[in-house]
């Protein structure tokens, strides 16, 4: 087990050096010129232009550039934003908070509904399982945004039970005003973890050790819990990883669709604005995120059952 | 304004009914098809500056439709926070007349010297009294080409301090357009020894500012919001309302339902799209007010066809811009003749040369044959596409690219179109490299404060003197003549007579297109009343008398 921790923690060091290499060199590789931030609203003269890609070493070899980036971050200076002209841990820090707490709520979402779902179509009669899986497909072909303008029609502008915009004050009003952009992005969500939990409890009903456990009498409860459960475990697990390390990606949507300032509709807004140090550290951040999560998820699986966890590493 | 209590309580099968409702009905503005044009607003009837307000509010929420400012510091941009924090020496007032501000008096005492005196008794927030030293320090920071308002300082030569409430600007020649810049951004007054010690971070989320306007920056939550509070000892009186909230609202749809759901109280520049549902039932109004704010093209190269005057002709007679205005801005806007707006002139005081002038000029028609026969006057290879730069995401340029478009086929030209994103698009402005493949660029502006020069110098001169969007090396030597001698007249009847024979020339070769220009729109909810509605809210303290009705 400790190997396997220090051996994921290998991985994830090589995965984030190679993830800062290629954001940082895509980014100056995309079309559109970073001046334009930086000039704000200025209408500036080529002698000003020169003065700001000096500045700012834009005109340096991109070697350079990400040389003097990297050791910023690695020092724990993450730059100052082009466009706001502050600097970024205090722009992504006050933004996180927002897109953390929705990701949590969302997860709640798809972990309650999604596995339960899941399992209550695995488990109950073909009808139940016929309207789960209709209600998935539904879900599943429903984009983000849709969702979004049909809860704020319904929830929001026609019932008034939710507020339309804004992620409102600490405490129970943030939870309230989190409550519709997490149902929207968590439902494409719900039906696609719904799917896989089914389809991975399904298989192991149909297997032969259940069977075999059945036929000697052991009680259906524990059957489901000690064997079905169990062993359809790590792949939900796996598969649920991914997707609540997608969710903060994903957030940026929801975001933009209730008024949300989050890390989500910072990345899209600095990457419209060519606002480089942003884009960094905020893409950055989101794989740093990805890659934990993925790992965490990981370990759970192997700590629930080593076997499993182990034969999906080495296949 | 915070809201205890919500107006409507509907019953679950009610708001289904209504929901199905507007599934039906409110599709219309989102998509911006409708069936039958939408009715038009007559000029006379739009409003600058609701009645002052009687009673106090605690707190009021307005939605920035801009998004997050980049910077509260004047010097660098134009949004609607600013001219609340930061008085200028002179105030734009609703109807865009100049008054005094800060300075009591800010008059040319000869051709080359202005001199601004600043009123007794005003006070930055933190209560250290306002000085010319002061003044002379946030003049001097737009003396950069940094500057948003660099244009209107360029001819100054040095500004010097003659006593404590007295500023002199001295100039290299004399310049009728600093006087009307005065009144906007680039008059802004700020302490110059908080600026001294915040330095770079100036206007920014940390550094904040230290001005003397009726409301104090309270808190700035990048992402979030930016509160403001009232300023008790403002010189002109204290604000009714005690804070405002900026929240940042760019996505048209949230706004439309935030707004009408009465949890945003107010916004400016609402999308005209959104006009029926502004409209509706809801828990405020849609305002329509006077503006400078039009769209336009215009060419983006010396070598393409957009640069011949004729071609540019051309695609002016074949648009309906009638059709325009009902498609674009739901009738929410009018017909202009020229690039230059009327009502930045209506406050001036040679307005009757400006408004003969331009009753003067022809009001643009649709006359297709005219239309190609200047084509084929020009001689131009149809068959070659022209390039129509847009920004992406926008529908009042998507709708503006196609309707150049099919205008544009139906005598004989095929327009090809070319979405950019913001950051790419903003940089066509000042990256000639990118321009390259480009015939022409749509746009959108607005000029906040009076005077009659400021398109005109970017457009019409040459590059070396300041026509830094002349991209089609426009150089017509009477226009030149004409629009420098406007600039360094010493009375208001020459310039206006200058202007006005540079504009005759210029007005017919169409360096921009102009295709319609729209007016301010304002919602505000029905229990609030006292904001100006005019185009000057991008400089004169808007929310001063903001209050309940």
């Amino acid at each position: 087990m400790i190997r396997m921790v220090l051996g994921k923690l290998g991985g994830l060091a090589l995965t984030l050096f190679l993830a800062s290499v290629i954001i940082f060199s895509a980014l100056l590789l995309t079309p559109g010129d970073p001046v334009s931030a930086l000039a704000g609203g200025a209408r500036p003269t080529p002698e000003l232009i020169a003065a700001i890609r000096a500045e700012y070493r834009l005109d340096d070899p991109v070697w350079l550039q990400y040389l003097h980036w990297l050791g910023g971050v690695v020092t724990g200076d993450f730059g100052r934003s082009f466009v706001y002209k502050t600097d970024v841990s205090v722009l992504v820090g006050a933004r996180f908070e927002v897109t953390f707490q929705l990701v949590l709520l969302t997860t709640a979402l798809i972990a309650v509904f999604g596995l339960g779902s899941g399992i209550l179509a695995a488990v109950s009669g073909r009808r139940t399982d016929m309207i789960v899986s209709v209600s998935t497909s539904l879900g599943m072909a429903l984009p983000t945004f849709i969702v979004a303008i049909l809860l704020i029609w319904i929830f929001a502008t026609s019932l008034g039970w939710f507020p339309t915009f804004g992620a409102g004050d600490e405490g129970l009003d943030r939870l309230w005003h989190l409550v519709l952009p997490a149902a929207s992005l968590a439902l494409m969500f719900i039906a696609y973890i719904s799917r896989v939990t089914r389809s991975a409890l399904v298989a192991q009903l149909h297997s032969e050790h259940v069977e075999t456990a059945r036929v000697r009498g052991i009680p259906w409860p524990r059957v489901f819990r000690r064997h079905v459960f169990h062993n359809a475990a790590p792949q939900i697990l796996a598969i649920s990883g991914t997707t609540i390390a997608g969710l903060f990606a994903a957030s940026a949507i929801a975001e933009q669709a209730f008024g949300l300032g989050g890390i989500g509709s910072l990345l899209t807004e600095a990457a419209a604005r060519k606002d480089l140090p942003v884009v960094q550290v905020v893409s950055l951040l989101l794989v740093t995120l990805f890659v934990v999560l993925n790992a965490i998820a990981d370990l759970l699986a192997a700590a629930i059952d080593p076997d499993s966890a182990g034969t999906r590493r080495n296949a | 304004m915070t809201r205890t209590t919500r107006r409507r309580r509907l019953t679950v099968a009610a708001a289904l009914a209504t929901v199905t409702v507007l599934a039906a009905t409110a599709c219309a503005p989102r998509t911006g098809t409708t069936d039958s044009s939408p009715e038009k607003i007559d000029a006379a009837t739009l409003v600058t500056s609701l009645p002052a307000a009687t009673t106090a509010v605690d707190e009021v929420t307005w939605a920035v439709v801009e998004g997050e400012p980049q910077t509260l510091d004047p010097s660098s941009s134009a949004n609607i926070i600013i001219p609340n924090l930061c008085d200028s020496l002179l105030t734009v007032e609703p109807d865009f007349t100049l008054e005094s501000g800060i300075a009591e008096t800010a008059e040319w005492i000869d051709p080359v010297t202005f001199e601004i005196t600043v009123r007794d008794g005003v006070a930055f927030w933190d209560g250290t009294p306002l000085t010319a030293a002061d003044v002379a320090y946030s003049l001097e920071r737009n003396r950069t080409p940094a500057s948003q308002w660099y244009a209107a300082f360029a001819l100054i030569s040095s500004i010097e301090t003659s006593g404590d409430d007295t500023v002199l600007v001295h100039f290299t020649a004399p310049d009728t357009t600093f006087r009307d810049a005065l009144g906007g951004g680039g008059g802004a007054v700020m302490s110059k020894a908080f600026g001294d010690t915040v330095g770079q971070d100036l206007g920014t989320s940390g550094g904040g500012l230290m001005c003397a306007g009726p409301y104090r920056l309270d808190e700035w939550k990048p992402g979030t919001e930016i509160s403001v509070t009232a300023n008790p000892d403002y010189w002109n009186g204290a604000p009714l309302t005690e804070r405002i909230r900026f929240v940042f609202v760019t996505d048209g749809a949230t706004l439309t339902s935030a707004l009408t759901a009465g949890e945003i109280d107010g916004a400016f520049t609402v999308p005209p799209g959104s006009r029926q549902s502004f409209e509706a039932e809801g828990e405020g109004r849609l305002i329509a007010g006077p503006s400078t704010a039009s769209y336009s093209f215009g060419p983006a190269s010396a070598d393409s066809a957009a640069a011949d005057p004729r071609v540019r002709q051309a695609l002016s007679l074949a648009i309906d811009r009638s059709t325009y205005i009902d498609t674009v801005l739901q009738g929410l806007g009018e017909v202009q003749k020229t690039i230059v707006p009327p009502f930045v002139w209506s406050g001036m005081e040679a307005k009757d040369i400006y408004q003969d002038a331009y009753d003067a000029l022809p009001a643009p028609e649709v006359d297709l044959d005219a239309a190609k026969k200047l084509i084929a006057e020009s001689g131009i290879d149809t068959s070659v596409p022209l390039v129509l730069a847009v920004p992406a995401g926008a529908k009042e340029f998507s709708q503006t690219a196609s309707i150049v478009q099919s205008a544009a086929k139906d005598i004989g030209l095929t327009i090809s179109i070319d979405e950019r994103q913001p950051a790419d698009f903003g940089a066509l402005f000042y990256t000639p490299e990118l321009r390259e493949g480009i015939d022409f660029v749509a746009t959108t502006g607005y000029l906040e404060v009076p005077g009659v020069l400021g398109y005109p110098q970017l457009f019409m001169l040459p590059a070396e003197i300041g026509g830094i969007f002349n991209w089609s090396g426009y150089a017509n030597d009477e226009v030149t003549a004409d629009l420098q001698a406007a600039r360094t007249a010493t009375d208001a009847t020459t310039a206006a007579d200058a202007f006005v024979s540079a504009q005759e020339i210029f007005a017919a070769d169409q360096l921009q297109v102009t295709l319609a220009g729209a007016y301010q729109l304002t919602y505000l909810s029905d229990d609030l009343t006292g904001i100006t509605t005019s185009v000057a809210i991008y400089s004169s303290p808007w929310a001063l008398h903001l209050g309940g009705e």
